[in-house]
């Protein structure tokens, strides 16, 4: 390792995976994230002028600054300048791929031979390496070329036109479809790409290195499978409707509530916490069936009780009586969870700019050796100046 | 040397995951190779098993995607002897899988303390609304309060209006990252013989997802909730077209795709309006912007303009709704689709593998739906070495239900 780590990080589940990322979209940098949490070793392989994510939104300082969406990807990763618009850049990325476990890669087809990623020829030069490719709609299939940012891959698998539902489009029902907030389908597309390279590799001793083509719309859709699923049961799903018929989302005196209740017992707990009212005592909201049809009637009662209590006291309440209910919380709430708090989400991590940020982890625990992230966010070449810190040669002796 | 058809073939995975994202998870492990023996019973069936009122169906789903690929065998864990068995099924997996609610699995006998006394190189997954420590590990949930509780909700949503419920994507969301992290603790098993216990919460992978907006959170800055601007890209939105509800998605990154979006729309002059010269122009002129895009789409076919923005290099799409995604040739010559035989639809189609495998290619959809205890033959039988009358024994007293 060319990184001092005071921390044994030799534990780690991945410990000794080496993982070259070569990324300009979240889902390529969200599977090296992912993988690197987890105990790889992933080298960003960056151009002279560095990523295009050390500028995506949002940015620090009120636009000036960092951006916050490179530090929460780039933790725990280094960093290697590489030109591979230069033979020397493709030479230098070549010898580092000989000693790599995993390429993620997400250069667009046509750029990929002139920068020496082309499949055959990585194939041909490193036969064990598992090299995943990450686009948009995938490197096969009459769309392959097809360019995609979050907005249209969103909807290029079906979920963005099923959203909102609920309140938001019983509120603004004549507006466009709304994207989940940030890059949704791309990090399940950098679970999928992170997956699969740990697929193949695991397979590695028998199947030896292999090429995988990921795509964010298959992942994306994969993820939504369920409204294919209701497509094959009859019915063409649509944000108007696919709400359930009584729940959802609701304003309380200081603040947003999500209420949910699919089960009769839930919904006799329900009854309680609204203080038994008179309307809910009709027999006939015993049936399910006919709960759902009075959905919003039983709503704007709801709504009403709400708008007259505080969100912790109804919260607290509920979960005493099994009704299912949460506060919708703000970053800064999060971040500040007892919850959280208690489970260790957060780590504190230096910027490359050397603030400090509390930084997510990772939605896991691994309960004997606890995740970590090694070395904060790396400057631009973090890997040849720490080289040339230690003396070794600038094109680098392996790791 | 034989090559493995699929990268996590050998793999065996004792599956007690119940409702969606559970399931997702081990569904997915499932399409790459893995073998998922799915632990039930009909004594508390699985929720596509049974009429789900909320989507109007009034019997057991025909198809069931997260169930999809696996094994099924009934094991009634009420009884001590099925929980001895559902032990002895663990002993031969590598992997075992659980979305209980917190302590349910200590309750019944089956959590990672007792489980790694009959496999001590075990990974168990637990997958639950909120972890199972901290002060609300008992608190039950689904996707929209996963959503709720971990800020991707209080994120998503339109500028002045309230916060968005998230719905299934919010619960395979946290199946996919239980798969990745599941694959990732075989490694560690297989490298250094020792078990691992993973413990996912479904609420922090909806914080995951607003990883950005923390970090600004933890610096002190209030992220702003965007709808479906973006910060760095202008035109970029979801626009009306001339036929009713089809929208086209359209996302503009630079100068020379505004200049190649203005080409398509015919907007010659707007490609020489000064207030949209650069991006950070375009930003500051937004409201402008959306209205000219929402005036010159307004006319617009969604479906050929999508396809000429995409020849000129812009980033465009429309806004597709399932019988689109069906309907698909691109989702279909990638083998995306999978068609499952359903006998009461002409053809149904389910989403097969998330990934085209090179060398261990035979990854996807091998069968649908399992019937409730459908593999005993084979679990209890093979597996196991259960004889037909210890089996027909074991029913009898409804061990196994």
């Amino acid at each position: 390792m060319i990184k001092s780590d005071s921390r044994d990080s030799g534990n780690l589940p991945l410990a000794g995976c080496r993982v070259i990322e070569h990324s300009r979209t979240v889902a390529a940098a969200y599977a090296g994230r992912l993988l690197a949490v987890m105990g790889a070793e992933v080298v960003m392989i960056e151009p002279p002028a560095g990523s295009v994510l050390r500028k995506a939104p949002p940015l620090l300082d009120d636009g000036a600054g960092p951006s916050a969406l490179f530090a929460y990807l780039a933790a725990g990763k280094d960093s290697l300048v590489c030109d591979l618009e230069s033979a020397a850049g493709r030479q230098r990325l070549a010898e580092e791929l000989a000693q790599a476990d995993i390429l993620i890669d997400d250069t667009p087809l046509a750029r990929r031979q002139a920068l020496g990623l082309d499949t055959a020829a990585v194939a041909e030069r490193h036969p064990a390496l598992v090299h995943v490719s990450v686009l948009p709609f995938g490197a096969s299939g009459p769309k392959a070329h097809w360019d995609g940012e979050e907005v249209n891959l969103m909807h290029a698998s079906g979920e963005g036109f099923l959203l909102p539902n609920g309140r938001s489009h019983e509120l603004f029902p004549d507006r466009a479809p709304l994207k989940i907030y940030g890059h949704f389908a791309g990090y399940q597309a950098g679970c999928v790409a992170a997956l699969s390279a740990l697929s193949a590799w695991w397979a590695v001793a028998d199947a030896g290195g292999q090429y995988i083509d990921v795509s964010v719309q298959d992942a994306m859709l994969l993820c939504g499978a369920f409204a294919l699923q209701r497509l094959g049961d009859g019915s063409l799903e649509h944000r108007a409707t696919r709400s359930f018929r009584y729940g959802g989302v609701f304003e309380a005196r200081d603040g947003f509530i999500e209420l949910l209740t699919l089960e009769d017992r839930q919904w006799n707990g329900l009854v309680q916490l609204l203080g038994n009212p008179g309307w809910a005592q009709d027999e006939a909201l015993r049936d399910p069936l006919e709960r759902s049809r009075r959905g919003s009637e039983i709503n704007a009662h709801i709504r009403e009780w709400m708008a007259r209590h505080d969100v912790e006291t109804i919260v607290a309440n509920a979960q005493e009586l099994g009704v299912p209910a949460a506060r919708y919380r703000t970053p800064d709430e999060v971040l500040h969870g007892d919850q959280e708090c208690a489970r260790q989400l957060f780590t504190r991590s230096t910027l490359d700019d050397g603030r400090e940020a509390d930084i997510l982890l990772a939605p896991y625990r691994f309960h004997r050796t606890p995740l970590q992230l090694r070395g904060g966010v790396p400057a631009i070449g973090q890997r040849q100046q720490a080289n040339a810190g230690q003396g070794a040669t600038p094109q680098g002796a392996p790791p | 040397m034989t090559e493995p058809l699929s990268p996590l073939a050998g793999v065996r995975i004792a599956d007690f995951t119940i409702h969606a994202a559970g399931p997702f998870s081990t569904h997915v492990l499932s399409q790459l190779g893995a073998e998922c023996i799915k632990i039930e019973s009909k004594a508390r069936p699985d929720a596509f098993r049974k009429p789900h009122a909320v989507y109007g169906r009034m019997t057991a789903a025909t198809f069931d995607q997260v169930s999809a690929n696996k094994l099924s065998v009934r094991l009634n864990l009420k009884k001590p002897e099925a929980v001895a068995l559902a032990k002895r099924i663990v002993a031969v997996s590598d992997a075992a899988a659980e979305s209980f609610r917190a302590g349910v699995m200590k309750r019944l006998g089956l959590d990672f303390e007792v489980l790694r006394e009959v496999k001590p190189d075990l990974v168990m997954l637990s997958l639950s609304s909120c972890g199972q420590s901290g002060p609300d590990s008992h608190f039950a949930g689904y996707a929209p309060l996963f959503g709720a509780w971990g800020g991707l909700g209080w994120m998503s949503g339109y500028s002045d209006g309230p916060p968005v419920e998230m719905r299934h994507v919010m619960d395979h969301s946290a199946g996919y990252h239980a798969a990745v992290a599941l694959v990732a603790a075989l490694h560690q098993s297989r490298r250094t013989g020792r078990g691992q216990y993973i413990d996912l919460a479904a609420r922090e992978v909806a914080s995951a997802m607003i990883g950005d907006a923390l970090v600004l959170a933890s610096l002190g800055a209030e992220a702003p909730r965007p709808g479906n601007g973006d910060l760095a890209m202008a035109p970029h939105g979801v626009y009306a077209t001339a036929e009713p509800d089809r929208w086209l998605t359209i996302a503009v990154r630079n100068d020379a795709e505004w200049r190649a979006l203005a080409t398509v729309l015919e907007q010659q002059a707007a490609a020489e309006d000064s207030r949209f010269a650069t991006t950070e122009a375009r930003r500051r002129h937004q409201a402008e912007l959306d209205d000219l895009m929402t005036r010159w789409l307004s006319q617009a076919n969604a479906d050929t303009t999508a396809e000429q923005l995409q020849r000129a290099g812009v980033s465009a799409h429309v806004s597709w709704n399932m019988q689109d995604i069906a309907d698909d040739p691109h989702l279909h010559a990638r083998g995306t689709l999978t068609e499952v035989h359903d006998p009461s639809v002409d053809r149904r189609y389910a989403v097969g593998a998330p990934a085209r495998f090179s060398a261990t290619s035979d990854v996807g959809i091998r069968r649908a739906t399992p019937e409730l205890g459908q593999d005993e033959d084979y679990v209890f039988g093979e597996l196991l070495g259960l004889t037909t009358d210890q089996r027909a024994d074991l029913e009898e007293r409804e061990v196994i239900l």
